[in-house]
């Protein structure tokens, strides 16, 4: 699902990694293509922190947030 | 954000001259990558003189916000010329773009192709941009003297398929092929084009029209000067009007005279603010280029910039560098402001990133603003209460 919504989003790998990176996203490069791919499966935190890498493209090109976030995202507490 | 599928056309524009009009075919997706394209064939067709054109999306499968852009920028080129846009065929869901952006009021939409079909043209459909798989012959373009319908009905040469991921160096290459083709067919004086990019610290030729233009280029990387190189440098134009009055340098000028050049212009090339190479056009009559011409190159290399700075050329390591430093720097303060938000209520580190994440969403802003907030507000009211700055702001 997050390979189909990189190319969406216009990115190469590198530009997603760093991006993830700024994030603070703790995988390599490499794991963080192998979690694209579907060969690693991301924890829910991760897993959140590449949606929201990729949904900031979305934003910046027009978009709204499309790609979805984990389910733990919902129990979590308000912005204060 | 497109929705792409498997059943998406290859992107392709196609140009067919007719007696009354002139139809622009486009297949497949209109977006961030291939905008830049459509905007560049639509203003060589109306620099050619042409007025009465007809945009056929027939085949158009999806246009974004930017591919609306494209319609716009045709829509005001015509204008200024006193000619109105045809659209020719949009699908429901362009339709329906062009109706709520009201760009439907500024032209004319034809909903379906005449009965009788295409109207007759005298040259037959020309491919600019064919998709994979339909390539034409891969001849050699030789300029036809001025622009209009005749410069660009020699405009075959194929090109790969734009639809793959961007930021590919294949994508790019065919792309600068399709910009080099254009300004072969549509610059008056040009007798060659070419044009140069830098990668890997080194600039090399990635589209020429011939061998002759080939050699020029190398010549001029070998030794170092010339105005391909200059403007690759230096990021400005540089025009040489006459070889043989040229001072500027000696080491190359004769060889490129003795290849038979008296004129050479070169248009830098740029992704972002970073000049990455040039559009180089050469000539073998004095003063070949006109100030129509030299206007013309000018449009083609920033279509050819806005080509390399969507696909991000031009970041060598240097630039890397810089973009980490500022990756750490920005990871750093969202650390900050997690720290703040672990110290004044009591979350985990995880949970303070989720508040951040989740303002982020709500706000639309990136992450990073939020986080800069957090970080500085928690600053503020300490420093006037007089207590430490260091105690919750280091998370």
């Amino acid at each position: 699902m997050f390979e189909r919504f990189r190319r969406e989003a216009k990115l190469t790998h590198g530009e997603l990694w760093l991006r993830y990176f700024e994030l603070g996203g703790m995988s390599t490069a490499l794991e963080l293509e192998a979690v694209l791919y579907g060969a690693l499966w991301p924890t829910g935190h991760d897993h959140d922190v590449i949606a929201h890498a990729l949904n900031e493209r979305f934003v910046e090109l027009g978009g709204n947030h499309p790609v979805p976030y984990s389910e733990g995202m919902a129990d979590a507490p308000e912005a204060p | 954000m497109t929705t792409q599928g498997d059943n998406v056309r290859p992107f392709g524009v196609s140009v067919d001259f007719g007696d009354h009009y002139t139809v622009l075919g486009v297949t497949g997706e209109v977006d961030l990558v291939t905008g830049p394209m459509v905007d560049a064939i639509v203003s060589s067709v109306i620099d050619g003189g042409h007025r009465a054109v007809v945009l056929d999306l027939a085949k158009c499968d999806f246009l974004d916000a930017r591919g609306l852009r494209s319609i716009a920028s045709a829509i005001r080129r015509l204008a200024g010329v006193g000619a109105v846009l045809t659209v020719r065929s949009p699908s429901a869901m362009v339709g329906h773009l062009l109706e709520t952006s009201g760009i439907s009021d500024l032209i004319h939409l034809e909903q379906e192709r005449p009965v009788t079909g295409p109207e007759p043209s005298r040259t037959g459909p020309v491919t600019v941009l064919a998709p994979a798989g339909h390539l034409g012959p891969e001849e050699v373009v030789r300029g036809s003297g001025r622009g209009g319908e005749t410069g660009l009905s020699d405009v075959v040469r194929p090109l790969r398929r734009i639809t793959a991921v961007p930021a590919d160096d294949d994508v790019v290459d065919g792309a600068l092929r399709l910009v080099v083709d254009l300004a072969q067919a549509t610059v008056g004086g040009a007798d060659g084009v070419s044009v140069s990019l830098r990668r890997h610290g080194r600039l090399s030729t990635v589209a020429a029209t011939d061998q002759t233009i080939l050699d020029m280029d190398t010549d001029q990387y070998d030794t170092g000067e010339g105005p391909c190189v200059d403007a690759s440098v230096e990021g400005r134009w540089f025009h040489a009007e006459a070889l043989g009055d040229e001072t500027r340098w000696p080491t190359f000028v004769p060889r490129a005279r003795a290849l038979g050049t008296n004129a050479i212009l070169s248009s830098p090339l740029l992704a972002g603010a970073r000049p990455v190479g040039a559009l180089n056009i050469y000539s073998r009559a004095v003063a070949a280029f006109t100030p129509r011409d030299r206007e013309l190159a000018a449009t083609f290399a920033s279509g050819a910039s806005a080509i390399l700075t969507e696909a991000g050329a031009g970041v060598d390591s240097d630039e890397l560098a810089g973009r980490l430093t500022e990756a750490l720097e920005r990871r750093a303060v969202i650390s900050q402001a997690q720290g703040v938000l672990m110290a004044h209520h009591g979350l985990s580190a995880e949970a303070a990133y989720t508040v951040l994440l989740r303002s982020s969403i709500q706000t639309g802003t990136p992450l990073r603003e939020g986080a800069r907030m957090v970080a500085a507000a928690a600053l503020r009211p300490r420093a006037s209460s007089g207590e430490g700055l260091g105690d919750s702001a280091d998370g």
